[in-house]
């Protein structure tokens, strides 16, 4: 006779390593070793892309970095405003509706160009170089996508759940923490993949206050050579590699997320 | 029933409660002692389950007062993580955590709250597990369980804070019936423990069997507060005689 002694092992602090994980890795290692090798790559691409693949690579970087910073400080801006909207406090959820009402129904290019020509002059202390300002206006633009995004999430998790929280003594910043946020976090993670994706094409209308990102990059090129299909379809093709990455990487993330944990 | 010289653990005293201008509870007063189970019936609607939510704050009574084991329950946050501390609670719709393992589920609050280690809110979990009968489970998240095992996890997270008093708001009610027993069996060694339980419930047999007294709700008042002996046999108040005879089939 054996007595079945149950050995329990502690709850995983960190990622379990899974199939999906992995390829979510993968597609992230393949995204960057592109990237880097990007411009030995466009040297075996036929005239006009082989004497200018220095020029294409270095512009692909800043689309890169325009992404990614302005990605990152929409989801900051996108939480934040969720939050004010979930607010108790009249004022902070009038201003969260002001600015996604303003930030969703201007055009964004007209929002670029503000931030680089108007804000100047009506803020002197608000004068950014192209870069920043491309940076910025993304950024207020896709934080009001971003935010509806994550209200949507914030507002899938069950009231029972937190109240059970509470029942349990947990403080709000727990409750946020470990209880409210991975819910939600399933919920708005393929809107927010979605919005990142659009704010990679999207970066391309800094072009209009000199940012030399791909768009711009390409468009000089082709204006230079006087060849333009091999330069534009050269930066589609380097366009879709980049959000396909991005599309993979968030749906690796999104199975690993919904794997037996619904 | 506690005898005299049991402390009173829970004071109720003229409570109010209204949602606009619907007043769910009109000035109820009760003393609980430590170590009392309590059966809560009443038709729904009577105020039974918002009576319970005011005794962990999950609502806010207008008037009156709650004290329970000398601390006054209030929005004050000191007072609010005491009562938190020692008053757990059982949901209808078990509300664990969907994203974390059952195991998970029961060490959040420890670690959290209590500051106990991993470690120590694992042997913790464990042994909370072994006792409702759910250790072999311990690794699956909840939407692998049944609605009964859920429960029983639910029971066991929330004991898993080592309260004094523990909430029970239906805890069978949205359950399979061939799942009823299993936590009924739960809820009732839990009950031999000495811990003060307060239970919402439509289940007549359990309540007669295990509670030490029934508090009758209707129209947002306590319309009885009897032994259940006496409850179910000689109480003469109509109110209760018109709530047993809608809820018990004839002959039982």
């Amino acid at each position: 006779m054996s007595t079945s002694a149950k050995v329990c092992a502690p709850p995983s602090k960190g990622f379990k390593l899974n199939k999906s994980l992995l390829k979510g890795l993968t597609a992230i290692f393949i995204t960057i070793v592109v990237l880097f090798a990007m411009e030995a790559i466009l040297k075996f691409f036929p005239n006009p892309i082989s004497p200018n693949a220095k020029e294409l690579a270095e512009a692909v970087w800043v689309t890169v970095k325009l992404t990614l910073a302005a990605g990152a400080v929409g989801v900051v801006v996108g939480t934040v405003i969720a939050l004010g909207n979930a607010s108790n406090f009249a004022p902070f959820r009038w201003f969260c509706s002001f600015y996604v009402w303003v930030a969703r129904g201007t055009p964004l290019l007209l929002q670029i160009l503000f931030v680089f020509f108007a804000l100047p002059v009506l803020l002197p202390f608000l004068e950014f170089n192209d870069f920043t300002s491309a940076v910025v206006a993304l950024a207020f633009n896709i934080g009001a996508y971003n935010a509806e995004a994550i209200r949507s999430g914030l507002l899938s998790v069950p009231k029972g759940q937190i109240e059970a929280a509470h029942a349990l003594g947990l403080s709000r910043f727990t409750i946020f923490t470990n209880v409210v946020m991975p819910q939600a976090l399933r919920i708005c993670l393929p809107p927010l993949v979605n919005n990142g994706v659009s704010l990679l094409k999207d970066s391309s209308l800094a072009y209009a206050i000199g940012v030399v990102e791909l768009s711009n990059a390409a468009s000089r090129i082709q204006s230079a050579t006087f060849e333009p299909v091999p330069v534009l379809i050269t930066s589609a093709i380097i366009y879709l590699t980049l959000t396909t990455g991005l599309t993979q990487v968030t749906n690796a993330l999104e199975r690993y997320l919904s794997v037996e944990r619904r | 029933m506690g005898n005299n010289t049991t402390p009173t653990l829970i004071n109720v005293a003229g409570v109010k409660k209204s949602y606009g201008s619907t007043c769910v509870l009109k000035r109820v007063s009760v003393e609980i002692k430590a170590g009392e189970v309590i059966a809560i019936l009443g038709a729904s609607g009577s105020g039974k389950s918002t009576f319970l939510r005011l005794l962990n704050r999950l609502e806010k009574h207008e008037e009156g007062s709650i004290i329970i084991d000398g601390v006054e329950v209030s929005d004050k946050a000191s007072n609010l993580a005491a009562l938190r501390r020692e008053v757990g609670m059982v949901f209808q719709s078990f509300n664990l955590f969907p994203h974390l393992s059952v195991l998970e589920n029961l060490c959040l609050a420890p670690m959290k709250v209590r500051g106990l280690s991993r470690t120590k809110a694992v042997a913790l979990a464990t042994d909370l597990l072994l006792k409702v009968g759910m250790s072999e489970h311990s690794h699956k998240y909840p939407h692998a369980l049944s609605g009964g095992q859920q429960q029983r996890v639910a029971i066991a997270r929330a004991l898993a804070m080592e309260p004094r008093i523990l909430l029970f708001d239906e805890p069978t009610s949205a359950l399979d019936p061939e799942m009823v027993n299993e936590v009924l069996d739960v809820m009732k060694r839990l009950a031999a423990t000495g811990i003060t339980m307060l239970i919402v419930t439509h289940e007549m047999g359990f309540a007669s069997q295990v509670a030490d007294r029934v508090i009758f709700f209707d129209q947002g008042e306590i319309a009885e507060d009897l032994p259940p002996l006496q409850f179910f046999g000689e109480s003469n108040n109509p109110r209760v005689k018109s709530f047993l005879g809608r809820v018990l089939q004839p002959g039982v």
